[in-house]
């Protein structure tokens, strides 16, 4: 049976109709076109699938659709502005930090999640922060370098 | 040529795409219509299987097809390798997409669902009703051997898929003639890749038309346009291979056998069928990787001359491997690769695959040639601490030296070039030792953690020739000059992380003296460019780039002989400078490509842009052109060469062992490599370092464990420790040396396995130096280490003198 949801993805109000079992990374990528979250693990493990979803970093093959309903929500898709990357992934790529790409989205939400809430993040935090995050091509060392500089970029962009 | 974008690190043009979810890999990609596969594997390790009932499944709403067994029968798989000239066919007569009436793994594909999605699809799985017959599994090596051993081929009469004996020089002379002979066992335990993304394919088959259109997450694009043709029997013209971006893929995503699942089911169905695996099958149905064991014996002399080495190898394999894997080959690349950067005239070796059921293998950074680069590390090791010399002083004596290039090994390789005592000395230069033992030993006074200093290095055969079957080499690529000024360079090799569109449009910009932004290069594509091999086995700088190359030079040709002709002089008075074509002795005189390119395809020829001899044969400004290496081997049983080029490296990795916990990590490492002209060097940096943490954490964390019956029990990213940022290693001082290699284009070689090799030898060396006895057994996780430190501790070995 199922159910029509109202989500407000990338600033932008969508519906969907759902089935009560479909996880909210299938209805992002395969009912509303949003592919840049990945499918990885589908069990919690590698954070190719992370969005933000009320503010918080979320993996959603943990969560479904119907769960989602109401919620603000922004994708990998919505974080650059026009013609122009955010700080965080000009940061990724300054830095060498990106190889096959597949991680890439999920690390950076929740890259641009911590520099929010921790601008001066120390290496062991970033490391805590994506933590819950596997990238198999980079060995994460230059990810790690790219967070410290993107954190730095986006607290120098506020002023 | 003047260098100017070979050779910078220039930031890399598909990381935008990557960075904003633009990017297209697979499973982002929805076909009209499309379904959806889930394939029913195998619960058991062995089994008869008597029946498989698929009606219930049938009846369940979404679901359009089901095949098992029975339907697959008259599509026998396409060998992955063939080695028709050479005496390494398979004796497997016959494999199938799915079990057919015998189950040989537990995971391997038994059945798949063809539905209106993927949720449906997976329901209907748990409505197929199988009937097995249980057959005792044979789950370890010396099993399989035995004699009582159950058959997993019956018709082979034994568990041996392949059995390569080879020899050089006078091995029984070598051994009498030594001063010591020493015993070295080592082995690794099975561990594999995993990459993020894992097997994914959408198959669209056309019934009007015949016509098969497949996206795959793969690392060719010509190679399984063939194999599918092969297996679905459709004429190959009619097969098309796309491959978009794919999620990493390190040796893995070369076998096509559950791709053709999807293929059939779209073939029978008639409609777009997607299949993405989940991580459970990406563990079971395999490909797994290492999973061998070495014994040997090392002639030497006092002084720590190698003299000979005897070895006996055995892979466990899984189940066979020349439909699914390609990893027999891996018994033949070893033994013409295992001498490393080492005058060892004498040796024979015996290489053996053996049958097991476990999930079958193949290659994964690299493919055979990094186990024969990590033993004959850990042998200058163990030598040098039996005979009381430092690892630095056994390498210096046994080196090639760098005068002796091109140099070719008794096994046949043909080394191009390096500088393999310099680079030792300059990574130990920069390790400063001496520090480094001070080091050490205030930390053994404090008393919680153990240090050891391990050094190794490397050659990495790279940018494979294998002759026959889909390994061998030939790379093509076209390069077009557009009427604008830009151009397009298409490639049928693929993306999975390299960094090729930037590296190879830094070779163009250069080629033609314009900028990386004024390439555009198309990959990945079997309709759209020239046959390419494929990515593995380290071969775009050397195969790729040689393309590129060799087409951007045939191209330039014309062009200027265009450019020329309209500036009313000879050929050889112009030459290409910042874009133009301009007179050498007087430079005022030019014309721009852009120029040229749009004359020559709006007024080819009318107002005589177009030389004649040209106008009516040859007037597009397309070049397609071909590379091959320039030493192709020629047989087996000959000392023959298997790989282009040689890049090699030295490393020295400290670690630290906690004595408490018997965690180890890895806190400083310092690299020298050598891999030729650099085209982009922190791109290679960057994958050399990624390499090194699939190499080092392999060795220490990861295991794939089958238990006593066959099951695989590490199924899951819980329970198989992919590294994750807690386990990333700690700092890499990274020194990059040049010595070109005189058998590529721009003397570049390939480097995209180099990660893997040194890494492990040098951190296991080091765990050595912390504990002084040899180390067999690996994975070397906490529990395994606690051991090693009880018995170095019983063995008093901890606080010995050290050499160096
Ligand atoms: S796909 Fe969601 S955490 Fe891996
Ligand atoms: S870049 Fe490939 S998984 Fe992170």
């Amino acid at each position: 049976m199922k159910k029509t949801i109202t989500m407000t993805v990338n600033g932008q109000i969508m519906k969907a109709e759902v089935e009560p079992r479909t996880l909210l990374i299938d209805c992002l990528r395969d009912q509303l076109g949003l592919s840049g979250a990945k499918v990885g693990c589908v069990v919690g493990k590698c954070g190719a699938c992370t969005i933000i979803l009320n503010g918080l970093t979320v993996k959603s093959c943990m969560m479904f659709a119907v769960q989602a309903d109401g919620a603000e929500i922004m994708t990998i898709e919505g974080l650059a502005g026009d013609g122009e990357l955010h700080p965080m992934q000009q940061a990724f790529t300054d830095k060498s930090a990106v190889q096959c790409g597949f991680c890439t989205s999920g690390m950076v939400l929740t890259a641009t999640q911590l520099a929010k809430d921790h601008p001066n993040a120390s290496e062991e935090e970033i490391k805590d922060a994506i933590g819950g995050h596997i990238c198999r091509c980079t060995g994460y060392v230059a990810i790690v370098d790219a967070i410290k500089e993107g954190c730095k970029r986006m607290s120098e962009q506020q002023g | 040529m003047a260098k100017k974008w070979v050779g910078t690190s220039i930031k890399r043009k598909e990381d935008a795409s990557m960075l904003t979810g633009e990017a297209t890999y697979v499973d982002d990609m929805q076909l009209p219509g499309m379904l959806h596969c889930a394939i029913l594997r195998s619960d058991y390790a062995h089994a008869n299987i008597k029946s498989i009932d698929v009606s219930e499944a049938r009846k369940l709403p979404g679901v359009i097809d089901i095949i098992t067994g029975e339907d697959v029968k008259e599509y026998p798989l396409a060998a992955a390798v063939e080695f028709a000239h050479f005496d390494l066919k398979s004796p497997v007569k016959q494999a199938y997409l799915l079990a057919v009436d015998r189950a040989l793994y537990a995971g391997q594909p038994i059945a798949a669902v063809a539905a209106v999605d993927k949720y449906i699809a997976e329901d209907a799985l748990d409505l197929i009703q199988v009937h097995y017959e249980p057959l005792t599994p044979v789950v370890s090596m010396e099993q399989a051997l035995s004699e009582d051993a159950p058959l997993i081929y019956e018709e082979w009469g034994d568990n041996v898929q392949m059995q390569v004996p080879s020899k050089a020089g006078d091995v029984d002379a070598a051994f009498a003639e030594a001063d010591r002979v020493i015993k070295v066992k080592i082995g690794e335990h099975r561990y594999c890749a995993f990459p993020l993304e894992g097997r994914a394919a959408i198959a669209d088959y056309k019934p009007r038309t015949g016509k098969l259109h497949t996206w795959i997450s793969s690392q060719a694009s010509s190679a399984p346009r063939a194999n599918f043709a092969k297996t679905l029997k459709i004429p190959e013209q009619n097969v098309s291979v796309t491959v978009p971006h794919v999620g990493g893929a390190f040796g893995t995503k070369l076998n096509w056998s559950v791709e053709t699942i999807p293929c059939l089911l779209s073939k029978r169905t008639g409609r777009p069928v997607k299949y993405v695996e989940n991580k459970i099958e990406t563990f079971t149905i395999g490909p797994h990787a290492r999973d061998y064991v070495f014994n040997g014996e090392v002639a030497c002399k006092n002084d720590g001359t190698i003299l000979g080495v005897k070895a006996d190898v055995m892979f466990d394999l899984g189940i066979e491997s020349s439909y699914r894997g390609t990893a027999i080959a891996k018994c033949v690349i070893l033994l013409k690769t295992f001498l490393g950067q080492y005058k060892i005239k004498n040796y024979s070796f015996l290489s053996r695959a053996i049958v097991t059921n476990k999930a079958f293998q193949c290659s994964y950074r690299a493919f055979g040639k990094e186990q024969g680069s990590r033993f004959i590390e850990r042998i200058m090791n163990i030598v040098a601490r039996e005979l009381g010399i430092s690892p630095e002083e056994i390498r210096l004596k046994n080196y090639i030296q760098p005068e002796e290039f091109p140099y070719r090994t008794t096994s046949g390789a043909l080394y191009d070039s390096g500088d393999y005592p310099g680079t030792l000395k300059r990574v130990l230069e920069m390790a400063d030792i001496p520090s480094l033992r001070k080091e050490q030993a205030r930390l053994e006074e404090e008393g919680r953690y153990l240090m050891g200093i391990g050094i190794a290095s490397f050659v990495q055969p790279s940018g494979s020739a294998v002759p026959d079957g889909y390994l061998n080499g030939m790379e093509g690529a076209t390069l077009k000059l557009l009427p604008e000024g830009g151009f397009i360079l298409s490639t049928a090799h693929c993306t999975l992380g390299q960094g090729i569109e930037t590296t190879l449009s830094q070779v163009v910009a250069d080629e033609f003296t314009v900028t990386p932004e004024d390439v555009r290069v198309i990959i990945g594509d079997s309709d759209k460019a020239p046959y390419s091999s494929g990515g593995f086995a380290s071969r775009g700088a050397a195969w790729v780039v040689g393309a590129a190359v060799t087409v951007s030079r045939k191209l330039k040709e014309k062009v200027l002989r265009f450019g020329a002709h309209v500036l009313k002089v000879e050929a050889d008075e112009v030459e290409l400078k910042d874009g133009k074509i301009q007179v050498k002795r007087d430079p005022a005189k030019s014309v721009s490509l852009h120029e040229l390119a749009t004359s020559v395809h709006f007024w080819p020829g009318a107002i005589g842009v177009l030389p004649d001899e040209f106008l009516y044969t040859d007037p597009s400004l397309d070049a397609t052109a071909y590379w091959t290496a320039p030493n192709p081997p020629v047989s087996w049983a000959a000392p023959i060469n298997l790989y282009c080029t040689h890049p090699n490296g030295a490393e020295v990795s400290t670690i630290l062992i906690d004595k408490e916990t018997g965690k180890i990590t890895v806190p400083k490492r310092f690299v020298v490599y050598d891999c030729g002209t650099l085209i982009n060097p922190d791109i290679v940096k960057h994958q050399y370092i990624g390499g090194a943490l699939q190499g080092i954490n392999g060795i220490l964390n990861e295991e794939l464990c089958y238990d006593e019956n066959g099951q695989l029990t590490t199924t899951t990213y819980m329970d198989y420790l992919i590294p994750g940022s807690h386990e990333m290693l700690g700092e890499t001082v990274f020194e990059h040396q040049e010595t070109p290699s005189p058998f590529t284009p721009l003397g570049c070689k390939g480097m995209g396995e180099a990660g893997t090799f040194c890494s492990v030898s040098s951190v296991m060396n080091a765990v050595e130096d912390a504990l002084g006895i040899t180390i067999t057994k690996t994975p070397l996780k906490p529990q395994t280490v606690l051991d090693y430190v009880k018995e170095a501790m019983e063995k008093g070995t901890l606080n010995r003198r050290r050499e160096w």
